[in-house]
């Protein structure tokens, strides 16, 4: 588990480092995962230590949006005057949002395939 | 002598260390994972949402500020940086049935990335929201941190970016399921997919709740409108708001 969890911090810190360094818009943990993937790409095959601390991390992923969320629903109460426009804004732009994203990939014309 | 002195001194001692903001987080999200499941896994008993509901509520009892709280729990948010790291792994599961999958993940991505700027910005505006608002709603279906540096280069409030994209992950993850059923989508890599273009984080983590090969697909929608947020939105902001 540790070597994992070296592993995937190790990935993280590069991510990390090359966003600061070319001053990126890109934080350093979504650079860590495509470096991750190119990794593991490379590799063709998810070592034993890795597999057990990324599906720890990833099976139990909404408990780390906790913390933040929470600053979030404290500072709702500022947000009274506008609660309307802004819960239907968003409830209708998510919805939209989530059916042409799907539509696109419903109706995409089906490949040919070989016979 | 008091008797309720020792008390105090240990109560002094655990608001002090992280132990009760760690405690509080993981107890509140283990409720909400049990309500969860005995609701069938039923989007409105998001778990998150749940979990946070009950620390809310719990440090506004004990008058704890939310950056005390913060102080401890920023054990767990640190986590979030690693995670975001290991969603490869689930990506390169799928990697094998990307192919011939790129075209239709991409243009679904930009559709999906334009409707959400237009529909968040458009609905807003039409409701008589301010132009501070307007602008923290273009990034909303982006995955906060990135939402938050896009927030800077648009000199929209990083705070108030925040807020709609935690909001718009917990809406996205209650309503994803009506939508793609009113679509008749059936494929899990399809409905993963839109949901982690919609919905992020929080949705991506409602998708993996319900079947790998859809987690996958939205940790993959999350990752690439995060890429794609970060370098278009700011191109495109000027002449939207």
């Amino acid at each position: 588990m540790i070597r994992g969890l070296i592993i995937l911090l190790g990935f993280q810190g590069a991510g990390e480092i090359i966003s600061r360094l070319f001053a990126l818009p890109i934080p350093g943990p979504v650079i860590g995962l495509v470096l991750l993937l190119a990794f593991l790409i490379r590799r063709g095959k998810v070592d034993v230590p890795i597999d057990i601390v990324s599906s720890a991390l990833v099976k139990n992923l909404g408990v780390l949006f906790v913390p933040a969320a929470v600053g979030v629903v404290m500072f709702l109460p500022q947000l009274k005057a506008n609660f309307l426009a802004i819960s239907v804004a968003l409830t209708i732009s998510v919805t939209a949002t989530i059916a042409v994203s799907a539509a696109v990939l419903r109706f995409w014309p089906a490949r040919k395939e070989k016979p | 002598m008091t008797p309720s002195l020792p008390i105090a001194e240990i109560w002094v001692y655990l608001a002090g260390s992280p132990l009760f903001a760690l405690l509080l987080t993981l107890a509140a999200y283990e409720a909400g994972v049990t309500i969860y499941e005995r609701a069938n896994r039923n989007p409105f008993a998001n778990p998150v949402a749940i979990a946070v509901l009950i620390v809310a509520i719990g440090i506004s009892l004990i008058d704890m500020p939310y950056t005390k709280y913060f102080e401890g729990a920023q054990f767990i948010h640190f986590l979030l940086g690693t995670a975001t790291v290991a969603l490869a792994v689930p990506i390169y599961q799928c990697w094998d049935s990307l192919r011939g999958k790129v075209l239709p993940l991409v243009t679904s991505l930009l559709c999906g990335g334009a409707v959400s700027i237009v529909t968040a910005v458009g609905v807003s505006r039409l409701l008589g929201a301010d132009i501070t608002i307007q602008k923290a709603m273009m990034t909303k279906s982006v995955t906060a941190p990135i939402a938050m540096g896009v927030a800077e280069r648009i000199s929209a409030s990083p705070t108030l970016t925040a807020v709609f994209a935690v909001c718009t992950g917990v809406i996205g993850a209650i309503v994803a399921r009506y939508v793609l059923d009113a679509l008749r989508l059936r494929a899990w890599w399809q409905r993963g997919f839109a949901i982690g273009v919609a919905a992020h984080g929080i949705g991506t983590s409602r998708a993996m709740s319900i079947h790998p090969e859809a987690g996958a697909f939205a940790g993959l929608a999350m990752g690439m409108h995060g890429i794609a947020g970060a370098v278009l939105i700011p191109l495109v902001a000027g002449w939207i708001v």
